[in-house]
């Protein structure tokens, strides 16, 4: 044979070894275990440490947020049907709020990072954490987050199914924020468990509601059938329109300048003194009430102690940020949806319903509860 | 002297010509049909299943010597996933939880899972198709990493609008697979198709196969990204992620060789269909209450 073919043949023959040994050499032992792809990645992709870890996990640490929640609408919330009555599915669970899942939580010792993080501080070695694991997202949500969180389920929305609860946020609740009547964990409203709020000192408010005596009266009922009674007013909402007057949410020429001097404190003490003292009935035309009864269904909602969700003495609210309207005077009654048609008073809700009253539904309305039994 | 008849076809003998002609034809039809038959699943039979382009070696290695998972095989199961969209609220939970527990990029462009929302309106026969992406949606929040869809059909009229989450279908015969070449994604023997990333190169060839879209590129680690049904729970006994969240049991998951499984059941007790099935690429997702227009 030819010299230089026997050169060519030793040269192909060295190729082919180097190239196949190092084939050999880099390719792993298990690249063809299964298939066409290394056996051993099945069992790293397994071996990731899983990072939601369920409503369970939150329970050891959060026993009052999980029983609330265990007891409440959110998590009986089951759904039947798609399987033929199965149920297989309960309703939101701890992560689907709190977003940083658990696994992230409390520490980052607790979630080591996961086979593609590794991958990603190889590659670039300038990146140490992801993005997705960087804190920053909050487990513990404020009152303002949660509104969006709400949101993201129940604002109501062509697509959504009717089955699922649904708001017209302007309408329900308008710039309120949805944990003001809402316990996010167990959210139907159960009026009688409210949580009150701070208490005021009733003893400290005497010397302020002096001040306050000459029109609304020594015991609560006003002087005048213009101021309206203060007397067994839920003492949340009091607070609340004080701190209106003060703020400038609501204007009044007398309660602007009498509440400019009082502090948080002050406002508290003198909320405590009035709602203290039982109500009385001022009464009105009986012939109108009768009229305004029918009238006062759209009202109950709100302002009736069974609520949405029940019947219950008509003019007592349930909630204890909306005033008590049972036995109040018709006359303010009427001055106060005259002015939320006309604008110098607002409200998210009483703004849009006082507008569709007219002058003889809000005549009616008043004496019927101004009629009401107000305990 | 008789002049040949050309018009008509009983006349005419058989001629060589013809004959040639006519065996091309049926080759090429027959043909045809043996690939489109297998392609839509037809020619495969029930029992013991062989895993996705595995020889006779491979497959009995697969079935003696399975990956060593803790108190897991992989022939004891074969996993599918349902989606209920008459339940879908559009609240995009199973999104954010899919991020956060696969560390997905934190941003409304990079998902492994998501969901998109159909709206015909009034007098329209073809549907809006919007999802979290979509700049109005993310205006609305404000954030590209808080996932909520705006109220923009608020004041017009709608005539029918629902939500379709999307996710990877882990498909019988992967697109994603078949192009791969390096090895890098592969379809494991109970279903899920996973990307071994210290293997990716990063060439984005799946990204472009997959008739879904469900694949995207990850520019941080340079490699592609896609759902694996949270390969790493269910190995361990618990639900992906996206089912774990999900508030309304919109999603179902399960192991179909579980006759008593909620993929099961959910599957035989209601009327299901696949997405783009003349891709013939055999989805595990199936879908229930889709319009046509869904893809």
């Amino acid at each position: 044979m030819p010299k230089h073919i026997v050169r060519l043949l030793v040269l192909i023959a060295v190729v082919a070894i180097v190239v196949f040994s190092t084939k050999k050499f880099l390719t792993p032992d298990t690249f063809y275990q299964y298939g066409h792809y290394r056996g051993d990645a099945v069992a790293e992709i397994a071996s990731k440490i899983p990072k939601l870890q369920g409503s369970a996990s939150c329970e050891p640490c959060h026993k009052k947020a999980y029983t609330e929640w265990t007891d409440g609408i959110h998590h009986r919330a089951t759904r039947k049907g798609a399987i033929q009555g199965v149920v297989f599915k309960y309703g939101p669970g701890c992560e689907v709020c709190h977003t940083g899942p658990a696994g992230n939580h409390p520490s980052n010792e607790a979630m080591p990072l996961s086979i593609e993080d590794q991958v990603t501080s190889i590659t670039h070695p300038e990146i140490k954490v992801h993005p997705a694991n960087v804190p920053g997202r909050k487990l513990m949500l404020s009152p303002e987050d949660m509104k969006g969180i709400c949101l993201n389920c129940h604002e109501k929305m062509e697509a959504r199914p009717i089955e699922q609860r649904q708001i017209e946020v302007a309408s329900h609740s308008g710039e309120e924020l949805c944990t003001k009547c809402h316990n996010p964990h167990s959210p139907r409203i159960i009026y009688a468990s409210l949580p009150q709020g701070r208490r005021g000192n009733a003893q400290a408010g005497k010397a302020i509601a002096a001040a306050c005596t000459g029109c609304h009266g020594e015991a609560g009922m006003s002087t005048s059938p213009a101021f309206p009674n203060l007397a067994g007013q839920h003492f949340d909402f009091l607070v609340d329109s004080l701190k209106g007057f003060k703020t400038g949410i609501r204007k009044n020429d007398m309660m602007s300048p009498m509440v400019a001097g009082l502090n948080e404190s002050d406002i508290r003490n003198v909320a405590a003194y009035f709602s203290r003292f039982s109500c009385g009935v001022s009464g009105g035309d009986k012939a109108k009430a009768e009229l305004g009864k029918a009238k006062a269904a759209n009202c109950a909602a709100c302002h009736s102690a069974g609520g949405l969700y029940g019947p219950g003495a008509p003019g007592v609210s349930g909630v204890p940020t909306w005033p008590n309207l049972a036995g109040q005077n018709a006359e303010y009654l009427a001055s106060t949806l005259k002015s939320y048609q006309d604008g110098s008073r607002a409200h998210p809700v009483m703004t849009s319903v006082a507008k569709t009253l007219n002058d003889a539904d809000i005549d009616h309305l008043s004496a019927y509860y101004a009629s009401m039994k107000c305990k | 002297m008789t002049t040949p008849n050309t018009k008509t076809n009983e006349a005419v003998p058989m001629s060589r010509r013809r004959f040639l002609e006519f065996l091309g034809k049926s080759a090429v039809c027959g043909g045809a049909l043996a690939s489109a038959g297998s392609a839509i699943g037809l020619s495969e039979t029930y029992g013991p299943k062989r895993g996705f382009q595995q020889n006779d070696e491979q497959y009995a290695e697969s079935v003696n010597n399975p990956p060593k998972i803790p108190d897991y095989n992989w022939n004891d199961h074969q996993w599918a996933m349902g989606v209920d969209t008459d339940r879908c609220i559009g609240c995009l939970r199973c999104m954010e939880a899919c991020k956060m527990e696969n560390s997905v990029q934190m941003d409304a462009f990079h998902h492994r899972t998501w969901v998109e929302r159909y709206v015909y309106l009034e007098g329209s026969n073809t549907a809006i198709v919007d999802s979290q992406a979509d700049p109005k949606n993310i205006e609305n929040t404000g954030s590209e990493t808080k996932f909520r869809f705006d109220n923009r059909y608020r004041n017009v009229k709608v005539d029918k609008a629902f939500f379709v989450p999307k996710l990877c279908n882990q498909c019988e015969h992967p697109s994603c697979v078949q192009v791969c070449p390096t090895g890098a994604t592969f379809k494991t023997k109970e279903g899920p198709v996973l990307i071994d990333t210290t293997y990716c190169i990063g060439c984005q060839y799946c990204v472009q196969a997959c008739p879904y879209g469900a694949r995207s590129f990850n520019e941080v680690r340079g490699v592609a990204e896609k759902c694996n049904w949270c390969y790493h729970r269910i190995t361990k006994g618990l639900n992906p992620a996206c089912v774990e969240v999900c508030p309304t049991g919109t999603r179902i998951f399960g192991d179909r060789n579980d006759p008593e499984s909620p993929i099961s059941l959910f599957i035989r007790n209601n009327h299901v269909q696949v997405l783009k099935p003349e891709m013939g690429n055999a989805p595990n997702v199936f879908y229930k209450g889709t319009d046509k227009e869904v893809v």
